[in-house]
């Protein structure tokens, strides 16, 4: 099954912003039965003095191992550490770096045992297995604060439970694209198969990271946010709909079968959407007019 | 009339209270449904049930006889199975509105989502609004009476029964077919939209199977036994 979760506030800004941290566990809290695998989140548009925000995850060693190890992998490329926080084996970094951000993540996905979840220039993914409120307990999501952010609740059908193959996925290598998607792609390999002949590395075996990392592709060249989402349901084969976050945007997609549910409510400050519209009832309190998107459709907001 | 606050009751809790009150003859009113699923299910008697607020997936699904009435929006499957009886939303509803349903009718006052009257068995399926993508998927039986458009791929594979759009459709579905509605007809739907307080008399394009697709025995079994 799975539950989707995104919110936006139009009047939010990196400097202004908005509690989306603790919006997105009461939309997913209120989800937890389209899922308990696992809850992802992407709080983006937050505030920071630094260059980038890299969350990663490493497995099988000590917290001071991992750091030392990544502190090590990133200034070799000039990259100033300015803050580093480890819990268990997550860790969250802010980062000072002029390079480019492609030859950062490829160093980083190059490193044995680590998987990066996000990086972003303003956005960052908090992932985890358990519920909402389990991974809000665990990573402290309640505080996080920005101008928009997107989630999800996993049933897994398409790859194993684990913490890497939780949703968001990030498109690495490109900053601040994230995806979260309730659906299954049926021309997952064939379209993978094509990314990895043009040198494209995935993360996971997760159908979902296509997503993210064919919007942030078709972005890259040019395309605008709308225009990617309208042509990935040319591209895209198979039963979605999906939830995309950039640096200063959100969109959703629904593929042409409406084989996936989703609905939104819109006021002058808020935009959120959701599977279900009890998630967006545990952010609204009046009842207020919902639309559902139909077959094909396809949605944007931006700062 | 007993008011239930479904804030402090779980839905089977609510459930039991409302099939209790339907067997003491009692009218219920549920407030704070707060889009729950579940709401006002498997109800087999005559009663009346007001819900104020909207309600979530499969809510007022397998009933036999109630009278529901809900203000609000519905997620999926609203009046999914409906034997006989009366459901009326006042706003929207999601994906598969009365989908199955074989008797009573189902009304929706906004626009209802993809699939609306899929694998209808009987009944009316009344849409004040829209009704989107694949309207009357593999219906069986019964009418559907959409006010305003219909998406695309009306009555894709239906074997029987029929639907009246008043608006414009985006396509017909596989063997589905336009044929001209008799003065007869309209004047039996007309009288069904001026039981819902709706006023007009518009034209309705009247769509049917073809019946290129299947050749199946299409009674009911006690059908059957009186041919």
């Amino acid at each position: 099954m799975c539950g989707v979760s995104g919110i936006f506030h139009k009047k939010a800004t990196p400097g202004r912003p908005a509690p989306i941290g603790r919006d997105l566990v009461r939309m997913l809290d209120s989800m937890a039965h389209r899922g308990r695998d696992s809850t992802g989140f992407t709080v983006a548009g937050e505030s920071t003095e630094a260059d980038l925000i890299v969350r990663l995850r490493a497995d099988g060693e000590g917290p001071e191992e991992t750091a030392a190890r990544v502190r090590d992998a990133v200034s070799r490329l000039g990259a100033v550490v300015v803050s580093l926080d480890a819990q268990g084996d997550f860790i969250r970094l802010f980062l000072n770096y002029e390079g480019e951000v492609p030859e950062l993540a490829g160093a980083l996905y190059d490193m044995p045992e680590i998987e990066i979840h996000s990086m972003g220039r303003s956005s960052e993914v908090v992932k985890d297995v358990g519920t909402a409120t389990d991974v809000d307990a665990r990573h402290g999501l309640g505080f996080l604060r920005g101008t928009h952010g997107i989630g999800h609740v996993r049933l897994a059908t398409e790859s194993i439970v684990d913490i890497n193959h939780a949703h968001p996925f990030w498109a690495y290598p490109f900053p601040d694209v994230t995806v979260v998607h309730n659906g299954q792609l049926t021309n997952y390999h064939k379209m993978k198969r094509k990314y990895e002949d043009a040198g494209h590395r995935f993360q996971t075996h997760n159908d979902s990271e296509l997503i993210a990392v064919y919007l942030a592709d078709k972005m890259a060249n040019g395309k605008t946010l709308e225009g990617s989402l309208r042509a990935s349901l040319e591209d895209l084969d198979g039963t979605f709909t999906y939830l995309v976050s950039t640096r200063d945007g959100m969109g959703c997609a629904k593929d042409r079968w409406s084989a996936k549910p989703l609905v939104a409510m819109e006021t002058d400050d808020v935009v959120a959407v959701a599977s279900e519209e009890v998630a967006l009832r545990s952010v609204f309190d009046e009842e207020i007019a919902r639309t559902e998107p139909q077959e094909a459709e396809v949605m944007t907001w931006s700062s | 009339m007993v008011e239930l606050d479904a804030a402090s009751l779980t839905t089977r809790e609510l459930n039991r209270r409302i099939k209790d009150l339907a067997a003491a003859g009692q009218d219920a009113v549920v407030v704070n449904p707060a889009a729950r699923h579940n709401i006002a299910v498997g109800v087999l008697q005559p009663c009346r049930i007001r819900v104020e607020g909207s309600v979530g997936y499969y809510s007022a699904s397998m009933l036999d006889g109630p009278e529901i009435e809900i203000e609000g929006n519905a997620g999926w499957g609203l009046g999914e199975n409906l034997m006989s009886g009366r459901i009326s939303l006042s706003r929207d509803a999601g994906a598969s509105v009365a989908a199955s349903m074989r008797g009573g009718e189902v009304y929706v006052g906004g626009n209802a989502g993809a699939r609306a009257g899929i694998s209808m068995k009987g009944g009316t399926l009344l849409v004040g609004g829209d009704s989107g993508f694949l309207t009357g998927f593999m219906m069986q039986k019964g009418r559907i009476i959409v006010c305003g458009d219909a998406g695309d791929a009306v009555g894709d594979s239906m074997y029987e029964g029929i639907i009246y759009v008043a608006g414009s459709y985006g396509s017909l579905g596989s063997d589905a077919t336009v044929e001209e509605a008799s003065e007869e007809e309209l004047l039996d739907v007309w009288g069904t939209l001026e039981r819902h307080g709706i006023g007009e008399r518009p034209h309705f394009t009247k769509i049917v199977s073809a019946k290129r697709l299947y050749h199946l025995d299409s009674l009911e079994r006690l059908e059957k036994a009186a041919v």
